[in-house]
């Protein structure tokens, strides 16, 4: 355990003025956090059952109104993964394997016996690698839209190839409603187009092979004992719900819901029926 | 000076409408569109324009593209055996086998030690980065490219000049647990090293390891920009000064009877650049690793604003955002605006000589001239012209000029 971390485990703990002498809090209001050699940009918010937020193709955008559903009822610990949002990636900290790891010890690292772990999309594929490893740290697990595992045959990809595929494309099959949720790079800050160039490469990095997925990921499924919340936006074309459903048919007593009017991202295209479904699987 | 003929073997025969439609002419364009006769007819064409050069004393180039209408050399290794067979005189340089897109570069270094032994020692070997399109042609990830060349390269030279049994080689990119090829390359301790490159983190690095360095259709800036960080590399490593073998210039170029037909027929090799380069955006700006991410808001932007962050600040080791825009700089220009950025040599063969020989001042001297002779609806047989007056008229010339020490 770092020096940073355990100052931050001391935040987590106390009171405001543990935050203002220990942690390490940017102008957008995200803070720092040592896990082993890495320094991750986090964003907390709210109280209650903690919630560890993996966040997917693009880091956690802070203004995201599903935050502010969700962090009524949980508290939210969203790290940017190494390589996203301002988070830097070590010298050959390049495969899943790393960020795997990174998490286990952010696990270890945190001050709860448990927490509830909620991936999308990319951070779907880490949130089911660390409940196959860690189960007995995970309260809940919800995946979203998640990665991680091969369904179909040899010639049919379960999950959309981003890099090989025209951007529009991807933009329309990520969407419910794509044309609302276009990137306007014109009217973006400098710093918030590096941002998503860093993140694309860093996705690349980790995800390019096997494809975001982990061959050897769905053998042990079966091992996830904690209670599992599959889900799923109905339009998603980067990988259908049909590959959601046979993922939560997978993990024992999984359930498998799906979120109408969204595509790839339920949390951002529908934000209070997305937190709706969550809320009611903590609470059940 | 050495001369050097260059030749894609495109394939140009795709109905324009097709290639209108296609948002990429590489990597993604359906091969029903390549129709086996006629690509055999291009590589005889091509082969025999290469045996010609035999004749003719000039040194010929094979590279290696993948998937695209802009070349059929998807396959380096085949075309360099034979060429090391059937031409007996001249050198040949393999530009290249495109080494970061190949899972074993032992394997690559046995088949470049073979052509090697073939041709008698007539082998010279270039690294070319590649990227693009070829990173989806060959299952390459992107971010890592620039790492996998130089571990590639790293490995091929051990492989081609150790000789005291099996080594072994656990590195990052690339494992082999038993290395010992046969046959070792006749050329000793390796054949002569040539690397493609024009950014100037990647060319220092050229620069430190001595090898030959071709700029190609740079023009004088980017070819000046490069070379200089060549040499301050070497300087600041405490490493001797080199001669003008050490640079190499690559450009279309082609000698007619009068200026007049030699810019006409010359033209026709703009193809390259206005038809053969249309990539769709997953492969170019949006190709993750393709740049530092620092040059995202220049490039990803249809309305750029000016740039705010110096060249100091790129990823060392990446690709800077000057390849990308060099090649989009180049789509779209005419024969005029091609020859006054010294990326098209085209004219009698006086003033041909005279656009070289201006070139050559103006970026301080080169030791190799690569012409790039023939590409797009060029004929075969206006190839072949063009070849032979530049062998009588304006090669001689060139080949008198001595290799000199450049500070």
């Amino acid at each position: 355990m770092g020096g940073l971390s355990t100052r931050w485990i001391l935040s987590t703990l106390s009171n405001a003025e543990g935050d203002l002498l220990m942690n390490d809090t940017d102008p957008s209001g995200m803070e720092w956090l040592s896990v082993g050699n890495s320094r991750l940009e986090v964003l907390r918010r709210g109280q209650g059952q903690p919630v560890l937020l993996l966040h997917g193709m693009q880091n956690i955008d802070p203004h995201a109104p599903f935050l502010d559903f969700l962090s009524r009822r949980v508290a939210i610990i969203a790290p940017s993964h190494p390589g996203f949002g301002h988070s830097p990636r070590p010298a050959d900290f390049d495969t899943v394997y790393d960020l795997v790891h990174l998490y286990l010890d952010l696990l270890n690292t945190l001050p709860y016996e448990k927490v509830t772990v909620m991936g999308c999309s990319f951070g779907g594929w880490l949130a089911a690698e660390l409940a196959v490893t860690c189960c007995h740290r995970i309260d809940r697990l919800v995946l979203v839209d998640a990665f991680g595992i091969k369904i179909s045959d040899r010639e049919t990809p379960d999950i959309l190839d981003v890099f090989n595929t025209s951007p529009q494309e991807v933009q329309r099959r990520s969407w419910h409603a794509p044309e609302q949720w276009t990137p306007d790079f014109n009217a973006m800050s400098d710093d918030a187009v590096v941002v998503r160039a860093q993140n694309w490469e860093s996705l690349c990095l980790y995800g390019w092979h096997p494809y975001m997925h982990n061959p050897q990921l769905k053998r042990w499924l079966h091992t996830i004992t904690c209670p599992t919340l599959v889900l799923w936006g109905a339009s998603d074309r980067i990988v259908e719900p049909s590959y959601g459903c046979a993922y939560s048919e997978l993990i024992p007593h999984a359930r498998f819901e799906v979120i109408a009017n969204a595509g790839h991202h339920p949390e951002i295209e529908q934000p209070a029926v997305f937190v709706d479904h969550v809320v009611r699987f903590l609470e059940a | 000076m050495e001369i050097w003929y260059h030749n894609e073997n495109p394939y140009p025969f795709v109905p324009q409408d097709v290639l209108d439609r296609a948002d990429s002419v590489r990597a993604s364009l359906p091969n029903r569109y390549c129709d086996p006769a006629i690509a055999a007819n291009l590589f005889e064409e091509t082969l025999d324009e290469f045996m010609l050069c035999d004749d003719l004393g000039i040194n010929v180039v094979a590279i290696e593209h993948h998937a695209g209408i802009n070349s059929l050399f998807g396959a380096n290794p085949l075309i360099l055996g034979i060429l090391a067979r059937q031409t007996r005189k001249v050198r040949i340089l393999s530009m290249g086998t495109l080494i970061s897109l190949r899972p074993d570069p032992v394997r690559v270094a046995e088949e470049y030690a073979t052509a090697d032994v073939i041709s008698r020692g007539r082998l010279d070997i270039g690294f070319v980065k590649s990227g693009a399109s070829e990173m989806a042609s060959n299952n390459a990830n992107p971010v890592t490219n620039i790492e996998r060349y130089w571990e590639a390269i790293d490995l091929v030279i051990k492989t081609l000049q150790h000789q005291d049994g099996p080594f072994s080689w656990e590195g990052k990119h690339f494992t082999h647990r038993h290395v010992n090829i046969w046959p070792r390359p006749w050329q000793q301790p390796h054949p002569p090293l040539w690397a493609a490159t024009g950014d100037p983190d990647t060319t220092s690095e050229v620069g430190r390891r001595g090898m030959v360095n071709v700029l190609v259709l740079r023009g004088e800036d980017g070819t000046k920009r490069a070379w200089s960080a060549y040499r301050q590399a070497r300087a600041e490593a405490g490493l001797p000064p080199v001669t003008t073998s050490n640079f190499a210039y690559a450009a279309l170029a082609y000698v007619g009877e009068t200026h007049e037909e030699g810019v006409a027929i010359g033209s026709k090799l703009l193809w390259f650049l206005n038809t053969s380069l249309k990539m769709a955006p997953q492969y170019a700006q949006f190709l993750p690793g393709a740049m530092a991410p620092q040059f995202a808001p220049q490039v990803y932007r249809t309305k750029p604003q000016p740039p705010v962050r110096s060249d100091k600040e790129t990823g060392a080791g990446k690709p800077v955002v000057s390849a990308i825009q060099n090649v989009g700089g180049l789509i779209g220009l005419t024969a005029e605006q091609a020859m006054a950025r010294q990326i098209l040599f085209a004219g009698s063969p006086d003033t041909v000589y005279q656009q070289i020989m201006d070139f050559y001042t103006n970026v301080g001297g080169f030791g190799h001239l690569v012409i790039i002779g023939r590409s797009g609806f060029m004929t075969h047989a206006e190839a072949e012209k063009g070849l032979k007056l530049f062998a009588k008229e304006v090669m001689p010339r060139l080949k008198e000029i001595p290799p000199r020490t450049v500070e």
